[in-house]
């Protein structure tokens, strides 16, 4: 269990490393969420939300956190895994004696890593730019939301991987795949509504919103999210249950 | 067809009549053959002759349809864990982490094993310590190939598999990979390569498998899968006059032709013929035979006449 351990932290660090050393790719997956926070943040400072004394900014936050728990979870693990499926890494990885735990254990580890660096980055932008934080006493609920949606989005993220037939594909079918839902969640825009009733519904089905809301309940106050909670906990046993079915060595 | 039956007791790859089909269609129709401890064993055949899932069950990917397999005295089907911490596989195409660095990664690979070589010997081994602080993305192909070698010998296994280990390559990296399974033989291992290059073969293996169509045609050392093709040792010699004048009588016993200036004969006892001859030139004062000249039958001829009626 000890050695299972060693060695997934030995890999969890070429893979930190690796990261790191192709700075673009490194670069962009945090640019991206700033981005994306501080050009529509700005865009959102003074007002409120319609009828409430809650602050825009309030609830744009925490749902760009849950962008930016997205994109190191589910985007960055579903195409790493695709990549390294297709480029025959894994396959690599089954010629020697190292048991798959301690592999898989270190690109999660990574993956946790990774999602820890982002969302706090964006929290302290989002914190120093528009004064959002959260509230008072809810700092482990933030921090309760953040594990659970970075396990539930990587278990989302080994279940795309499977289905992704090459490596050029690997970017384009994990953005594709959740963009469209985040943006109709309301992630970028926290007074987006108009949505037709069975659309809105539909929406409230995947676990984009989900976690949004349970992020944005530890800034703002609103109801507690005791059905986000069970979205999410659905969503990572489907995902976990999907990867470990569907999960390939080789291409 | 394999002659030394003592070798077998303690072969480190034992192959008796395997079989192997996809769907419905049997693509191994009962191979046998056996590699010795500290040997380099060449299973040669065109493409689709079955080497590379002949390999793939040897390595315990693929459980085979029947036979009997054995390596290193392990089932690699029941076994593969115990079989990986003692063999070490180069695939034939095998992607890296590509910004890990070429020590770096060693190292990583070295932690799997529980008795890893030293990082230093396998640089040197393969030829890699000049750029062992390169990320694996910057190398050239036949760099790569090599840093395959050393990831393979990280656990120091006593036995590596090669599938194809330099196809694709130029001269000059080919040249190079040679040399790195030479340095793998230095240090005494056992290994299995499959290839479809002729010269590969008959440079790097003591002993040689051609596969064909799911079958072994034939087993045993360069020479002698040569000789068992029914391919003769060719003799030849300058004519000396006093044979084209006709007065000398061609010699008995020997299929001799006389081409003009050149007299030629097959034969497949090098060693009798040649006596026969020189005693019959000293009988007829014909000296030593100038220009004498023993030619080995070649193994590319023997592969040739083999795999030339393929479909």
């Amino acid at each position: 269990m000890t050695r299972t351990i060693r060695l997934a932290a030995r890999q969890a660090l070429l893979e930190q490393r690796s990261f790191w050393r192709s700075a673009e790719y490194a670069l962009f997956t945090f640019a991206f969420p700033l981005m994306i926070l501080l050009l529509i943040g700005a865009a959102n400072v003074g007002s409120h939300l319609p009828g409430t004394h809650i602050k825009n900014t309030t609830v744009f936050v925490p749902g760009i956190l849950a962008f930016s728990v997205i994109v190191a979870a589910y985007v960055n693990l579903g195409s790493k895994v695709a990549v390294l499926r297709h480029d025959g890494v894994l396959k690599r990885i089954r010629t020697t004696p190292l048991p798959s735990g301690a592999y898989l254990g270190g690109l999660l580890a990574s993956t946790v890593v990774t999602a820890i660096l982002i969302t706090a980055a964006t929290g302290l932008v989002g914190g120093l730019a528009f004064g959002a934080v959260p509230r008072a006493g809810e700092s482990f609920a933030l921090a309760g939301g953040l594990v659970l949606g970075t396990v539930c989005f990587a278990s989302l993220g080994l279940a795309i991987s499977s289905v992704i037939t090459s490596a050029e594909s690997a970017g384009p079918v994990t953005y594709a795949s959740f963009l469209p839902i985040a943006i109709i969640s309301g992630v970028f825009d926290p007074t987006f509504s108009g949505l037709p009733d069975w659309l809105s519904r539909l929406v409230a089905a995947f676990p984009v919103k989900a976690l949004a809301e349970v992020l944005q309940n530890t800034y703002a106050v609103r109801p507690f999210p005791a059905w986000d909670l069970v979205n999410l906990g659905l969503w990572t046993a489907a995902g976990a249950a999907f990867a470990v079915w569907r999960f390939r060595w080789h291409g | 067809m394999i002659p030394d039956m003592a070798g077998k007791r303690d072969a480190a790859v034992l192959v008796a009549g395997l079989r192997m089909s996809f769907g419905g269609t049997e693509v191994l129709h009962g191979v046998d053959f056996d590699v010795r401890y500290g040997e380099v064993f060449c299973l040669l055949g065109p493409n689709g002759a079955g080497k590379t899932t002949t390999l793939e069950i040897l390595e315990g990917f693929r459980p085979p349809t029947g036979g009997r397999v054995r390596v290193l005295g392990l089932d690699p089907v029941t076994q593969p864990a115990r079989l990986r911490e003692r063999a070490g596989m180069v695939l034939q195409e095998c992607g890296f982490p590509r910004q890990a660095r070429v020590a770096e990664l060693l190292d990583l690979w070295r932690s799997y094993y529980p008795n890893p070589r030293p990082l230093g010997d396998l640089l040197e081994v393969v030829e890699l310590t000049d750029v062992k602080n390169t990320q694996v993305r910057k190398l050239s192909g036949g760099q790569r190939r090599r840093l395959d070698f050393a990831l393979a010998l990280a656990g120091d296994p006593d036995l590596i598999f090669l599938d194809e280990p330099t196809t694709g390559f130029d001269p000059e990296a080919r040249r190079r990979c040679w040399a790195a399974i030479e340095n793998l033989r230095g240090l005494g291992k056992t290994i299995l390569l499959t290839t479809h290059y002729l010269d590969e073969a008959e440079r790097l293996a003591d002993r040689i498998a051609i596969l064909r169509a799911g079958r072994i045609e034939l087993c045993g050392t360069t020479h002698e899968v040569a000789t068992r093709a029914g391919l003769a040792t060719r003799i030849s010699f300058t004519t000396p006059s006093a044979l084209r004048r006709g007065q000398v009588p061609l010699p008995d016993g020997i299929d001799l032709a006389v081409r003009g200036s050149e007299s030629v004969c097959h034969t497949g006892n090098a060693a009798m013929t040649l006596r026969l001859l020189l005693a019959w030139a000293h009988e007829h004062r014909l000296g030593d035979l100038d220009g004498l000249a023993v030619t080995a039958p070649r193994l590319e001829d023997t592969y040739l006449q083999l795999t030339r009626d393929l479909p």
